[in-house]
């Protein structure tokens, strides 16, 4: 390809697929210069990509309380009583109806790790700590950012309490966690 | 049920990269592979269940439609099946199904995986963008936004056992990778074989708490396959059959919060019992020979020992503490290198597993040969916190 149809390239897959097009031209420029013999195998950029309106169904409500309340709701059991947080309409033990009800916020850490490393939707967060925690009044566990000012004060049964972000999109990171002490 | 044989079977070298080859190429090579090992061809495969994991991966939905078409296996029967990890172990357990239950007499169980076309421009390597795609696995609504890797997911695991049990140190995990690498380098389909020290491991970088770099699998492309026969079928085609005698399955709670801990895999000890259940083996270590464990990381290989009843539950970090895992020690586990050492082509991972030990079974593992091979399990795990595990006791003839 010449110089102009290698810009016109770099612009249709830039828009295509979103990357910019000093990164294509980095990965792209000898294949397209025809560094490359005819039977080499050609890499291509491609990108797989669905757009949702998507139902929250049953669980609604929660995040909307988050959202537009900075609440936390678990779903309790009418039968067994056991505690859903993350929420379900109906038990999975029980088969019957659960029923909302507002949680405190305060949880304790059941585990917790620092990482270092992540996908290419987070890397720009790293390092960061992800932690399994179990809210008060429920009888279940959730995955969740907790946010230190040092890693050495977060340890399994370090007592946590949920903090709520400026910016709320009815997404479970509308809510994060902070150890209770450091407040 | 009728009893089930591997006749043939191949495998595709595990590698980072199969720049030369798309997805259902790979597939062709490990199949007709397979088949030439079983002496059959195309036309006397009866039906097949493909273990293929991620269809980000392979840029395709329902990708095993173009790896049955490839193989010019158009018109028989097919199914495919998708247990994240666990997805190769799966494959097998249905293609056991397929042959036991007298459906069919021929199964091609043919595993395939190639991650590394997902790639992040901005750093200009596969693994960040591969583990976008994985984390598409985790729960969309609570678990994925968090950040999470699947690494991070069985770190947790391996730290809630620690609290627990004070095991595994870093140092014990330290001692698996360098076995396995080390197991790597007499495998010539690995793709990490590397001579290593327990202060490399430890002083590698760090991924996720407690897990450095070499605690970690790491991203493979590769096909494996096995051909299944019944009983009449294998006695006409092999006289060295590898007959699979104990298959146990289990699903846990893919939601924590329904489990009563995270720091045993329940799914992987329902599995281990059902299938010693079925081979009739009542003393692990000492019934088996050889074991291939899931060692995506260095702690969960070592959470497998106790899972797989070869002590204790926390004593995992015993037995690679007195050496009974090493290839000279009383039950070697992973002598393929494992995924750690030889790689994780997660479709093909479970497969590659079970290739590995009947290798053994049918004294044609050249340098790794394990002495007076007999019987060996495969464990094949999978999805958070280990939500899939499939096992499967292999033996020979006599």
């Amino acid at each position: 390809m010449n110089k102009a149809e290698r810009e016109k390239w770099y612009e249709y897959h830039s828009g295509k697929e979103g990357i910019p097009v000093e990164y294509l031209k980095r990965d792209f420029e000898d294949e397209l210069s025809g560094k490359n013999a005819m039977d080499d195998p050609l890499e291509i950029p491609d990108k797989m990509d669905v757009i949702y309106k998507y139902s929250y169904g049953q669980q609604s409500r929660f995040f909307r309380e988050l959202r537009e309340n900075k609440k936390i709701y678990g779903a309790k059991c009418n039968q067994c009583s056991k505690v859903y947080c993350p929420p379900r309409a109906t038990c999975s033990f029980c088969y019957e109806p659960t029923e909302w009800v507002p949680l405190e916020g305060t949880g304790i850490i059941t585990a917790c790790t620092v990482q270092y490393f992540t996908t290419s939707a987070f890397i720009k967060k790293l390092p960061f700590i992800c932690a399994y925690i179990k809210l008060d009044g429920t009888n279940f566990i959730m995955m969740t950012n907790i946010e230190a000012k040092d890693v050495s004060q977060i340890d399994v049964g370090t007592r946590v309490k949920a903090h709520f972000r400026e910016e709320r999109h009815g997404a479970i990171t509308d809510v994060y966690f902070k150890p209770i002490e450091q407040e | 049920m009728r009893k089930v044989a591997i006749v043939g079977m191949g495998t595709t070298k595990f590698k980072a990269r199969w720049l030369d080859k798309t997805y259902y190429e790979l597939a062709f090579d490990a199949g007709k592979m397979a088949m030439e090992d079983a002496g059959i061809n195309r036309k006397q495969i009866d039906c097949a269940v493909y273990g293929i994991y991620n269809d980000f991966f392979q840029r395709q939905y329902q990708p095993d439609a173009f790896v049955h078409d490839y193989l010019g296996l158009g018109l028989k029967p097919m199914v495919r099946v998708n247990s994240g990890g666990a997805t190769g172990g799966s494959a097998l357990r249905i293609g056991y199904s397929e042959v036991a239950s007298g459906l069919y007499d021929i199964c091609l169980v043919l595993g395939v995986e190639k991650c590394n076309d997902c790639y992040n421009y901005e750093v200009q390597t596969t693994t960040p963008e591969v583990l976008r795609a994985i984390l598409y696995t985790a729960d969309m609504t609570y678990d994925n936004p968090a950040g999470r890797t699947a690494a991070s997911g069985f770190a947790l695991a391996v730290i809630a056992h620690m609290k627990k049990y004070g095991n595994p140190t870093e140092e014990q995990m330290a001692k698996v990778s360098v076995k396995n690498h080390m197991n790597a380098t007499k495998n010539p389909i690995a793709q990490s074989p590397k001579i290593l020290t327990i202060e490399d491991v430890l002083n590698s970088r760090k991924i996720v708490e407690p897990f450095k770099f070499y605690d970690n699998c790491l991203y493979t492309e590769g096909s494996s396959a096995v051909i299944l026969a019944s009983e009449a079928v294998a006695r006409e085609l092999t006289d060295k059959p590898v007959w699979i005698t104990g298959v146990g399955a289990s699903a846990d709670y893919v939601m924590p919060g329904n489990r009563p801990n995270i720091y045993t895999f329940e799914s992987s000890r329902q599995a281990a019992k059902r299938a010693y259940q079925m081979a009739g083996i009542k003393d692990p270590i000492k019934e088996l020979d050889l074991a291939e464990l899931h060692d995506a990381f260095t702690g969960t290989e070592i959470m497998a020992y106790e899972d797989c009843f070869f002590c204790e539950e926390g004593q995992g970090g015993s037995l690679i503490d007195n050496e009974t895992v090493m290839p000279y020690g009383e039950l070697p586990v992973n002598l393929s290198g494992g995924l750690i050492g030889c790689g994780h082509a997660v479709g093909a991972t479970g497969i590659m597993q079970t290739y590995e030990v009947a290798l053994h079974l049918r004294d044609e593992a050249g340098e790794r040969q394990l002495k007076n091979a007999r019987r060996g399990l495969v464990q094949s795990i999978g999805g958070t916190l280990c939500t899939w595990t499939v096992c499967l006791v292999l033996e020979r003839e006599d």
